[in-house]
């Protein structure tokens, strides 16, 4: 079981060091540091201008040499302006007076995570508050979206080819079949707009006080979460993920249903619920665990188009106005923790499936 | 001449110009109202200008109070002379104030300064220092704090400083030329530019003149001195900033304005169905800028819509270095044959205001009016025809930014109508801005600028690096040269309309429109009008 475990964090940090020198390599290509530079220092900046502050920024050396900086096994740059101040990467850890106290090397070996260029401060800080609201919006998503999926497929795959079965399944394969930026959107013209969808129905009815249902916008959950504001963006994300898990969950009941034992539990007499609850359930719930622990990363992909969809400042938003403004450190630092989900999550699946199936032995 | 303190901004003469247009029958009442209250003309006064009571004219007070949320970008905020978006600016202006500003009306007014005067050559400007300012750590404001920000307006070492390229005539290699700025006492200053130059009160009303405390470190927020009413409470890039009536400051202009309690601005992203579904929520009360299809959907949800003229616009010209163009006649022909009316209506959704075929807008102050042009088909054709080249094709280059080949697109409808044969190629914006100086015939968009004579000086001066029309006439340069040295604009707008005509004659190019900038907020703020530069001077803001 140790060695297993080593071995599972040994590939984790190979896969981080890997992606991150991809990332590092496509951020750092000369056009994206001079869109970075002018982002920086003013978007009408000469050439001149742009080489000189890349200079002055320490972008100017070996991409090899600045990717060992961010990660402290080489020296930070430091220079010497014309007026005797030193500058240098690692000179905003202490105070500028304080040269002595300037550690040689930071990075991400010593802690020390970076500095965004798009929000103007420490790496770790952005990405720590940003987490906290995407693990808000993913608890909800589960919260919604594991129960549901569960019953639906429990349901449809207790009575292969029923009516309920056909009607389940149809609803699971078009949810998952529509991707958030389709269902978003629909959400949105459905339930929060003033002039079409359901909310001047019920404005006209006089049930509701406001202009609309729901708000299509998440931005006032990041004071106070609502039923009102953050129906939408957790809807949009578990519909996406519910209809592959209620698949998966009646597949994997319906075999269950054929098996011997159920068939000797039905002759023996035991009621049809009980059978479904008592003895079914928990073999058919392996293969949802694994797929529930696995689409856990998929929906990042969600969190980013549905974060920025409902402008919620969460750690797919952040990603988003990374890429956008070629924030090399954040995208680095915004890598890392998707690997750190990926492998973290399988870890789980791996170790919970053992639990649940006492065939399987991990050695 | 002077500005005294407190002096009401004069009437716009565009809008007595557009009154008159009104009362002969040629402008829709409902048409003057927009254009003249879009030039900053209040609309009790506009009424008045047509010798009518205004409807429900009630002299409305301000009151105290209230938080006004504002959809913006909130971009890093960094060093303000190296501001490149005016959002940058917006936020800070609450505390960061300016010596002048840029009205819309196109008019400057004083703010940090009383008043100024320049000699007759525009060549020595004397600004006169409010008096009783204080910055609001309590330091007093002085002539010596105005002369150090000109110094680091003047820094061209610091990248992306764009006061420098505003202020060529006061400084020397890169820097402040020694001299230049006499600081005579505590209140008075004095410039001594090395050239004529009217643009350089304009060039201070611009949103990166900020003016700063001698302190600052080059971060507006964390080190918020300045001399305004507000300061700012939290400012989150890319979510959003918040700033509140600053208690522990009495404000030099204290009573004239500072009437919100707190602005919020925030940040929705560039997607303007987000902006709509937070307005739809209750959760935005005012946009920076609305634009395109969204005018419909804000004005649909109940927001009042406002509108600003700006001197931008999309020159459809001729470059003269290339036949046929070279041929006055041929140029003065395809004029003829295009009504500029109907570019603005089916090429630009009527999103602005009608243009000349000259480059000067009614919302510059020089602007003098000429008789409306004439539109005549069949002369068009007769033209061409007396000229030989009945039958040449010509063509129209533009790129593929759609109001650009929209715009072209009707240009070339119109005259393909007079019977003239007329080829569209549009180009894919990378390619098209490569040669955009040399097309014979093609569109350019040009940006807003304060003064009539600033894209006259650019565009079409002889040899100028810009000068895409390849015009050349030297009744127009001298004339230009003259006007560059006048400041006041009254006096100036005798030779503007000389100027203006000389493009007509000359048939240099159609320039069909202004374009407009629109901005929806809900009714009950007021002051807060779309301005032609972005501006948001929410420190005059008011609720109800």
């Amino acid at each position: 079981m140790v060695s297993f475990l080593l071995r599972r964090i040994g590939i984790m940090l190979v896969t981080a060091l890997c992606l991150t020198f991809i990332v590092f390599y496509l951020t750092n290509l000369p056009a994206k540091l001079d869109t970075l530079a002018k982002t920086q220092a003013g978007s009408r900046i000469s050439d001149a201008e742009v080489a000189s502050w890349l200079d002055r920024n320490g972008y100017s050396q070996p991409m090899l040499v600045r990717y060992g900086e961010w990660l402290g096994v080489v020296p930070g740059w430091t220079r010497v302006e014309a007026d005797g101040t030193q500058t240098g990467r690692c000179n905003s850890l202490t105070a500028p007076t304080d040269i002595a106290a300037t550690p040689e090397r930071c990075g991400l070996f010593q802690g020390y995570w970076g500095n965004s260029t798009r929000f103007r401060a420490p790496v770790s800080e952005v990405i720590s508050a940003r987490l906290g609201a995407t693990g808000l919006l993913m608890m909800w998503v589960l919260i919604v979206m594991v129960p549901m999926a569960l019953i639906v497929g429990v349901l449809a795959g207790m009575r292969e080819g029923s009516r309920t079965d056909r009607a389940l399944s149809t609803f699971a394969i078009a949810s998952t079949a529509t991707p958030e930026y389709v269902s978003g959107v629909v959400f949105i013209a459905l339930l929060a707009s003033s002039s079409i969808g359901v909310s001047p129905l019920l404005v006209s009815w006089g049930w509701i006080e406001g202009p609309v249902l729901f708000q299509g916008n998440a931005r006032s959950a990041l004071q106070q979460i609502t039923f009102w504001n953050f129906a939408l963006p957790v809807m949009t994300i578990a519909l996406f993920g519910m209809g592959y898990i209620a698949r998966i969950t009646r597949a994997s009941m319906t075999e269950v249903m054929t098996q011997q034992y159920i068939r000797t539990a039905r002759l023996k007499g035991v009621s049809f619920a009980n059978i479904v609850l008592r003895h079914a359930l928990r073999n058919a719930l392996i293969a949802p665990f694994t797929v529930i622990m696995l689409q856990i990363p998929w929906l990042l992909n969600g969190v980013v188009i549905v974060e920025v969809l409902f402008s919620y400042p969460g750690f797919g938003w952040t990603l988003f106005e990374a890429a956008a403004n070629n924030d090399i450190e954040l995208l680095l630092a915004a890598s890392v923790v998707a690997v750190l989900v990926v492998l973290v999550t399988q870890l789980i699946s791996d170790i919970g499936y053992v639990w649940l199936n006492p065939r399987i032995r991990i050695s | 001449m002077t500005h005294e303190t407190g002096q009401k901004p004069k009437l716009h003469h565009a809008a007595k110009l557009y009154a008159r247009e009104c009362q002969d029958g040629r402008l829709s009442r409902r048409e003057f109202m927009t254009r003249a209250t879009a030039l900053g003309v209040a609309a009790p006064a506009a009424y008045g200008l047509l010798g009518l009571a205004a409807p429900e004219a009630k002299a409305q007070t301000p009151q105290m109070g209230g938080t006004v949320r504002i959809q913006m970008d909130v971009r890093a905020q960094r060093d303000p002379r190296t501001w490149d978006w005016s959002e940058l600016a917006n936020t800070c202006r609450g505390w960061l104030e300016y010596l002048v500003q840029y009205n819309r009306d196109g008019s400057i007014t004083p703010v940090l300064l009383e008043s100024w005067d320049a000699n007759d050559e525009a060549t020595e400007y004397t600004l006169n220092i409010r008096q009783g300012v204080t910055w609001n750590n309590g330091d007093p404001f002085t002539a010596e704090d105005v002369a150090h920000n000109f110094e680091r307006w003047c820094d061209s070492s610091v990248e992306g400083n764009s006061m420098a390229s505003r202020l060529g005539a006061i400084m020397q290699d890169g820097q402040l030329r020694d001299g230049a700025v006499e600081v005579v006492d505590d209140h008075t200053l004095r410039l001594h530019l090395s050239n004529a130059d009217i643009t350089i009160l304009t060039g201070l009303a611009d949103y990166p003149a900020a003016v700063v405390h001698p302190s600052f470190d080059g971060d507006p927020i964390r080190n918020p001195i300045g001399t305004g009413p507000y300061r700012p409470v939290s400012y989150d890039t890319g979510i959003g900033a918040i700033i509140e009536r600053n208690p522990d400051h009495s404000w030099w202009n204290a009573g004239n304005g500072a009437w919100l309690d707190r602005i919020e601005f925030i940040d929705l992203g560039t997607d303007p169905a987000a902006w709509v579904a937070a307005a739809e929520g209750g959760e935005i009360d005012m946009l920076y800028e609305t634009t395109g299809d969204f005018l419909s959907i804000f004005s649909a949800i109940g927001m009042e819509q406002t509108e600003a003229i700006t001197s931008a616009t999309l020159c459809v010209r001729f470059n003269q270095g290339n036949p046929p163009y070279d041929n006055r006649n041929v140029r003065r022909a395809l004029q003829l044959a295009v009504d500029n009316a109907q570019v603005l209506e089916l090429g630009y959704n009527d999103q602005g205001i009608m243009a000349e075929n000259h480059h000067v807008c009614p919302v510059h102050p020089e602007y003098a009016e000429l008789p409306p042009l004439e539109v005549d088909r069949e002369r068009a054709r007769a033209m061409l025809e007396e000229e030989g080249h009945g039958d040449t094709e010509f063509e129209l280059i533009s790129s593929d930014e759609t109001f650009h080949s929209d715009t072209c697109d009707n240009v070339a409808a119109q005259i393909r109508a007079a019977g003239i044969n007329i080829r569209r190629t549009i180009l894919p914006g990378a390619t098209f801005w490569g040669d955009w100086l040399t097309y014979p015939f093609s569109a350019t968009s040009w940006a807003m600028r304060p003064l009539g004579v600033q894209v006259l000086n650019l565009a079409y001066r002889s040899g100028e690096a810009w000068n895409e029309s390849a015009f050349s006439n030297a009744e127009f340069d001298d004339l230009l040269e003259q006007a560059n040295g006048i400041v006041d604009a009254d006096e100036r707008r005798e030779l503007m309309a000389r100027l203006q005509e000389i493009m007509q004659e000359e048939g240099v190019s159609i320039i069909p429109y202004w374009r407009s900038l629109f901005r929806h907020a809900r009714a009950d703020i007021h002051g807060a009008e779309m301005h032609p530069t972005f501006e948001i001077h929410y420190q005059n803001y008011w609720m109800s």
